[in-house]
């Protein structure tokens, strides 16, 4: 309906007013377009300006106008009302699909007529989370939690541990077999050793898998257990059963050392951040950060550092089902798996602390998969529905490869996860990028462009008040970045990110969010400091305000 | 609007359809939010004033696409009474009826149909009489298109509607557009509801939605309509023992062919309602401000004191909805939390709803549906609780403020006291406050109900604050706005296209389109209207670009009443830009900024200094500040504190303003050079508008009135006409224009731009100076008024002429440095006594005597050169003061 408003088939009627004037008699002829959509008293206006009607006609022609176009409106209704009665009597629309369409919009889109929501386990669980999390027993979940994620640490080392040990002892062995290579070994045997080897690791890490499977599993069911038998202990007060338990576990964290002192050297992130205006008129304000820092930092739980850490700890769990959300961008290639690269080291990190509200990111990233599918099956749906309307330029291209393999997802797509136990983040955008990124001349019409932007109109429609963008879209920096090809790629991120932003404003209304650019950590200082110079530039950085303004 | 009385504040929330992933419009630009349009359609539905229909207040726009919408409400209506136990007598049902149709026909008036009528929206006051609820949905939801539920409920339907299918634009059924619903589709929902009143029961209850409506559509092979619904639940023995005129009313109510059932002005004057029309009186819209003779149709009761019966005690109830609405607001009221409170608004965490998959073009997957989003439209009532225990305090007499006397600015209440402290408060404070802006409101109000005959008063309280609420009438007041000004907008043809349609119509998506309202496509239509309006009646104007900022705030306070926009902004034009919008205005502009230029060097030297060195003169950033008067520059709330004062001001205040800015920039500006400047302007950083304010009228009043002449200004008008003739003594300083001044041979005489362009200081009449040094004597001419003395700027006159000619005969006070050896050869000033004097008196206002004003000019620049602030020049030097004798010889010493 709304497309083609606007060309309700109009029809033109015409309009007759007599009056006289001294002796002349005189008739005016309007034609009308109906339905008439302008201001009846500015066509009043107009007509007597127009024809120089004599004023002392003035209220007999607005009286006649009005009823004229009152009449014939209602004519026009009847009309169209009987034709569509017509319609279904004559049977050229069903009464059964019309009635259907009408019992569907009722129930899909009213309280009233909409079939009762089956209670979901998740969102009980974030309202009694939320609560509790927002209460004195806010301590006892923090501590709780933690003792959980010590429990997964020891295993994980443990792990590593054993591990080690075994690739060691498996690496005296492979040295001894190589020694006696071409003696009493041959090729095929130093092989069958090497395979044997393998298979002994696979089965080792297997074995250490699913015992953290269990483990977090366990945990995770205990977790939420205890957490509603929390909320309905704090309900009613009589039965404190677990007020004791609170207090055990708080006296036990307090003694919980800092063990292994392995105080790594935290290479500490450099960063600076901008306060900035946006908008001509109506300014908002947003902060800017610029950091070099690992992406995955973001997600880590520093082991054995300070205070600082509970409290970071403490804000995630607060916001998590806040409606201010911290959001990472996290650059991937076309496949969703965590088997390689950035994506396994985010596995990892994301395994080492059991998350005690979403499913684990392997389940996460199946239904992904699945989603993907079903995407994908819907599209070329329409596709086939409407050929005519090919999408965009590289539409041939990009059907390719989707027919190649339609699991895959394409640059500038991205699918996102939810996560409860990393550190400063809630929410990962998964986006993916091509080796496209690493040239010179991508422009802001580039997907992985276009990818930021949809990020940030999610980060919109839901909440994610804090977003971390890799500025240069890289992870790593390698030999053909060179220092223009940073400055260049810098400006283009730090342009198309305003663009957004202040496009966003109209999506939103206008709230103050926090954006974070992210550079690698193995850019140099310099470099640094030539990227947080051209910030400013490009962004309108807030004045400062003086209090000893004298004028 | 009408008075609150019995009546309570309700909300109610519903969602607007999210658009379509990135979908630009024909323009290119990105569409309109739906709940935008809805907004700004819902607009026209506050002047939609009937008894039988509910008062709406207000709407407003929550996060995603939610709409909360404030109208007057009644907790009883028409569901509790359909019980079997009790069905209504069928002389009540009549009544209702008839109320009903009342209500229907004043909408159809206006254009609009109520679509939903359902007995749940038929409420009843406490006089058990009908007003009509949400009669407005169809209307701001674009006819359904906005939204994604269908408006109506099902079994109340009328078969015309069922048959052209659920508006929706999803809906693949229905691809080619179609009429709305008309009037006729409420006739039938009203059968349906009477016919539940009669029988006390529900039709077509439990049943399966697409059942009840195949039921419906199939009752057009019936006959008698009425039987077969009794038939069908078993009442039709109930339905036996109607009366004839109630049987003949459901029928013609339950007619299923639309073009044989009657509208709802035909049934009103249709003979079954004979007996009842006549206990009704049809409603009369009472006259506002600014319209026709607002005494015509005036009728006093015989006995007077009629009038004051039905005072109660409970002031607030007598306040209009929308005021009760605001100071609930400032209160501490909060929609969404009592919406949340009831839960209606039932929201579920962001972090649980978010999509698992998004495709390049923004299309999301994975997403669940989210129940949340689904319509609630139970009515939630609003306490008024807290804002009647906040105003418990305030005495009956701030209600009724007596106008009379007009020494007395604020009532005298136990209150005033408060009241009086609260006036030296911060603007943003007081516009918090409620018992403050309760007090302004009634106070405006009362005033402005007066206007134009207390137009003295308006200006004087107006020069305390203005209450935001009546910012829009306070303007036009202040801007004497007066007349028939409906009959005169709607005489101006606005359809027509002209020349200059094509820039407005690519300026208007670019103006303020941050503010909801603007950016509506209601608010562009009204946009298009009224430039053009002004357009079509300036033949000797033209459109230039900036015009439409200038409209903006007029449009922003009189949303609903464009005739009051175009009058204001046609009143403001000429007392502040006058002939900016000539079609060859270049002169009128560079005179403006040739005296802007020289207002900064008189109120800052040293910035002065800087900018000229650097280049960076005024017609590089100052001309859409003047030409839209700032409305360019700041977003609407600026401008509307902005221009509370500036209305106040004379057409010379504008300059304090662009040099108010400039000095909150000044530590920046002096820091930078040319570029740095540019771009520091080409977005102008966040400026602190209370103190810019502040900072200008200080400005102000540190500015001899003659300084800021300009020969393109408007020319005084006749004594007669002067606006200002009518203040009598209110006429002060502060706000008569130079120009409006009698003239006399004292003032200043027009120059050439070039001579003015030459000179970095401003001239000042010798009117000026005579009045600024309090000059007596046998003065020859009549002093124009009285000025109050406080506001005055202290002034020290030098005399640059040569010894000899000063001892001759000079001006009382003045200090002589004879031009020649006033200053070395670096140009600082070389050490005298009377150079002395002049340092110690820095800050003063330098007024520069002498017989050539070259050799003043030269003087003045040079002490602008060293930094001496508000330095300016005797227009026509020393030779004018020779007529007035006001020139002494000092008497020789003895």
């Amino acid at each position: 309906m709304k497309k083609n408003k606007g060309k309700i088939n109009s029809t033109e009627k015409e309009f007759v007013f007599e009056f006289k004037a001294g002796k002349h008699h005189n008739v005016l002829k309007v034609p009308l377009q109906f339905p008439v959509e302008e201001n009846i008293s500015d066509l009043h206006g107009r007509l007597m300006l127009l024809h120089r009607i004599p004023c002392f006609v003035e209220t007999d022609l607005k009286s006649s106008l009005v009823n004229f176009i009152e009449s014939k409106t209602i004519e026009d209704y009847d009309r169209e009302a009987e034709l569509a009665l017509q319609r279904l009597t004559a049977g050229e629309v069903d009464l059964n699909t019309l009635t259907n369409a009408w019992a569907k919009a009722y129930s899909e889109t009213t309280l009233e007529h909409s079939h009762p929501e089956e209670p979901s386990w998740d969102e009980d669980f974030a309202d009694v989370y939320h609560e509790l999390i927002h209460s004195p027993a806010s301590d006892t979940l923090l501590n709780l939690e933690h003792n959980y994620y010590v429990r997964i640490s020891e295993l994980i080392s443990e792990r590593d541990m054993e591990l080690k040990k075994l690739q060691e002892r498996q690496g005296a062995e492979m040295d001894s077999v190589m020694q006696e290579l071409g003696k009493t070994m041959s090729d095929h045997d130093v092989n069958a050793v090497a395979s044997q080897h393998f298979d002994a690791q696979q089965v080792l890490e297997t074995k250490w898998a699913n015992e953290l499977k269990q483990v977090t599993a366990i945990q995770k069911q205990e977790y939420q257990e205890w957490v509603i038998k929390l909320h309905q202990d704090l309900k009613n007060p009589n039965n404190s059963t677990i007020n004791e338990e609170i207090k055990v576990q708080s006296s036990q964290l307090t003694e919980l050392p800092d063990a292994g002192a392995r105080h790594f050297e935290e290479q500490r992130q450099l960063e600076e951040s901008f306060t900035i205006h946006l908008g001509a008129q109506l300014k908002t304000m947003h902060n800017l950060r610029l950091l070099r820092a690992d992406v995955l930092d973001f997600c880590k739980h520093r082991r054995h550092g300070s205070s600082g850490v509970k409290l970071r700890r403490l804000q995630t769990a607060l916001s998590l089902y806040s409606s201010s959300l911290c959001g990472l961008v996290l650059l991937v290639d076309n496949r969703v798996n965590s088997y390689s690269g950035i994506k396994r080291d985010f596995a990892t990190v994301s395994m080492e602390c059991t998350d005690f509200h979403f499913p684990r990111l392997e389940e996460q990233l199946e239904v992904v998969q699945q989603v993907v599918l079903h995407a994908r099956a819907q599209r070329s749906h329409r596709q086939k529905e409407q050929p005519e309307a090919p999408r965009n330029g590289g539409g041939e291209e990009k059907n390719k490869n989707i027919e190649r393999n339609t699991s895959n997802i394409l640059p500038g797509e991205f699918y996102i996860s939810r996560h409860s136990n990393l550190s400063e983040v809630h929410i990962v955008f998964h986006l993916c990028v091509d080796d496209n990124v690493r040239s010179g001349n991508i422009t802001a019409r580039d997907p992985a462009i276009m990818g930021l932007r949809n990020i940030l109109k999610v980060c919109c429609t839901h909440d994610v008040t804090t977003i971390t963008i890799p500025l240069l879209l890289v992870h790593d920096m390698s030999e053909e970045m060179t220092i223009p090809w940073c400055l260049k790629r810098a400006e283009l991120v730090f342009k198309c990110v305003k663009g957004f932003m202040m496009e966003m404003a109209s999506w939103d209304g206008g709230i103050s969010r926090t954006v974070q650019f992210l550079v690698p950590q193995s850019i140099s200082e310099e470099m640094f400091y030539q990227l947080s110079n051209m910030l400013p530039q490009i962004f309108r950085v807030s004045s400062t305000l003086t209090l000893t303004s004298k004028r | 609007m009408q008075s609150l009385r019995d009546a309570q504040i309700g909300a109610f929330t519903f969602f607007a359809s999210p658009l379509p992933h990135d979908v630009c419009g024909s323009n290119g630009l990105p569409l309109t939010p739906n709940s935008i349009k809805i907004l700004g359609r819902f607009q026209l539905l506050k002047t939609i004033t009937h008894p039988r229909l509910c008062q709406y207040v207000d709407i407003s726009r929550g996060k995603h696409e939610r709409l909360v919408v404030v109208a007057e409400h009644y907790e009883s209506s028409l569901k509790d009474f359909r019980k079997p136990s009790k069905p209504f007598s069928p002389e009540k049902v009549m009544q209702i009826a008839y109320q009903i149709l009342e209500g229907l026909e004043f909408l159809n008036k206006h254009r609009m149909v109520h679509r939903a009528l359902c007995p749940h929206n038929v409420l009843l006051d406490s006089q058990a009489a009908v007003k009509l609820a949400k009669f407005g949905l169809y209307h701001m939801t674009d006819h359904g298109a906005d939204v994604d539920f269908p408006i109506g409920h099902p079994t109340y339907l009328a078969p015309e509607v069922i048959a052209q299918g659920s508006f929706h634009h999803s809906d693949p059924l229905f691809k080619e557009p179609r009429l709305p619903s008309g009037p006729k589709a409420d006739v039938w929902s009203l059968g349906v509801l009477l016919f539940e009143l009669c029988v006390g029961r529900q039709l077509l209850h439990n049943i399966d939605i697409s059942k009840r409506l195949k039921f419906i559509i199939t009752l057009g092979c019936m006959d008698d309509i009425v039987t077969v619904l009794a038939e069908e639940h078993g009442c039709l023995e109930a339905i036996k023992e109607l009366p004839e005129n109630l049987l003949t009313l459901l029928s013609k109510c339950l007619t299923f062919h639309p073009s044989k059932r009657p509208t709802p002005a035909q049934l009103l004057v249709d003979p079954v309602f004979e007996d009842i029309s006549s206990l009704y009186v049809p409603y009369n819209k009472p006259v506002g401000l600014f319209s026709s003779l607002r005494c015509a149709h005036l009728e006093l009761p015989e006995n007077i004191n009629e009038l004051c019966k039905d005072d109660g005690e409970d002031y607030l109830a007598e306040r209009a909805i929308d005021e009760v609405y605001y100071l609930w607001c400032l209160a501490g009221g909060d929609l969404e939390k009592e919406l949340i409170n009831k839960e209606i608004i039932q929201s579920k965490p962001p972090v649980c709803t978010l999509p698992n998959f998004l495709l390049e073009d923004g299309e999301s997957f994975g997403q669940g549906r989210d129940r949340s989003f689904l319509l609630d439209d139970t009515t939630v009532t609003l306490s008024l609780c807290q804002l009647r225990n906040r105003l418990m305090d305030v005495a009956g007499e701030a209600y009724y403020p007596l106008l009379e006397d007009e020494q007395s600015n604020l009532p005298q209440s136990n209150s005033s006291n408060d009241l009086s402290t609260a006036v030296s408060l911060p603007l943003i404070i007081r516009e918090r406050d409620t018992e403050y802006q309760l007090t302004r409101i009634v106070l405006f109000d009362r005033l402005l109900k007066a206007y134009p005959y207390k137009k003295n008063q308006v200006w004087k309280e107006a020069r305390v604050d203005i209450p935001p609420l009546l910012r829009g009438l306070a303007w036009a007041a202040l801007l004497g706005v007066e007349g028939d000004i409906k009959a005169k907008y709607d005489s101006i043809d606005k359809e027509t296209p002209i020349p200059t349609d094509r820039q407005i119509e690519v300026d208007i998506p670019r103006c303020h389109q941050y503010d909801e309202l603007l950016s509506s496509p209601q608010g562009h239509v009204k946009f298009r209207r009224v430039l053009k309006a002004w357009v079509v009646s300036h033949p000797d104007l033209v459109y230039w670009q900036g015009l439409d900022s200038l409209c903006a705030p007029f449009l922003y306070l009189n949303f609903n009443n464009e005739a009051l926009a175009y009058a204001c902004m046609s009143a403001f034009i000429p007392k502040y830009l006058y002939n900016f919008f000539l079609k060859d205005n270049s002169h009128v502009i560079q005179e403006y900024l040739t005296v802007f230029s020289q207002m900064i060097a008189f109120h800052d030297p040293e910035l002065s200094n800087h900018l000229n060195e650097i280049g960076f003169i005024p017609d590089l950033y100052a001309i859409p500040w003047f030409l839209t008067m700032f409305t360019h520059v700041f977003p609407l709330h600026k401008i509307f504190h902005l221009w509370d004062t500036l209305l106040l001001g004379n057409s010379s205040f504008p300059f304090c303003i662009g040099v108010a800015i400039l000095q909150q920039l000044r530590d920046r500006l002096l820091a930078n050079g040319f570029n740095e400047c540019i771009l520091l302007f080409s977005d102008l950083p966040e400026i602190d508008i209370e103190r810019c304010v502040r900072e200008s009228i200080n400005l102000f009043c540190w500015t001899p009135k003659s300084a800021t002449y300009r020969q393109y200004a408007q020319p005084s008008k006749p004594m007669g006409e002067n606006i200002n003739g009518s203040f009598g003594k209110t006429s002060t300083f502060y706000t008569t224009d130079y120009q409006d001044l009698p003239k006399t041979d004292l003032l200043r005489e027009p120059m050439k731009l070039s001579e003015l362009k030459a000179e970095v200081s401003p001239r000042i009449s010798a009117e000026d100076l005579i009045d600024l040094l309090e000059l007596s004597g046998p003065v020859p001419f009549k002093t124009p008024m009285k000025r109050a003395k406080a506001g005055k700027p202290k002034i020290l006159a030098v005399d640059i002429r040569s010894m000899e000619d000063f001892s001759r005969g000079h001006v009382t006070g003045s200090v002589n440095i004879p031009y020649s050896s006033a200053f070395g050869p670096d140009g600082e000033l070389v050490q005298c006594p009377a150079a002395t004097t002049l340092a110690s008196f820095k800050g003063r206002v330098i007024v520069i005597l002498s017989h050539a004003l070259k050799s003043a000019a030269m003087f003045a620049a040079h002490l602008v050169k060293v930094n001496y602030p508000r330095v300016c020049i005797l227009d026509g030097g020393i030779n004018k003061l020779k007529a007035t004798g006001l020139l002494t010889v000092p008497s020789p010493q003895i």
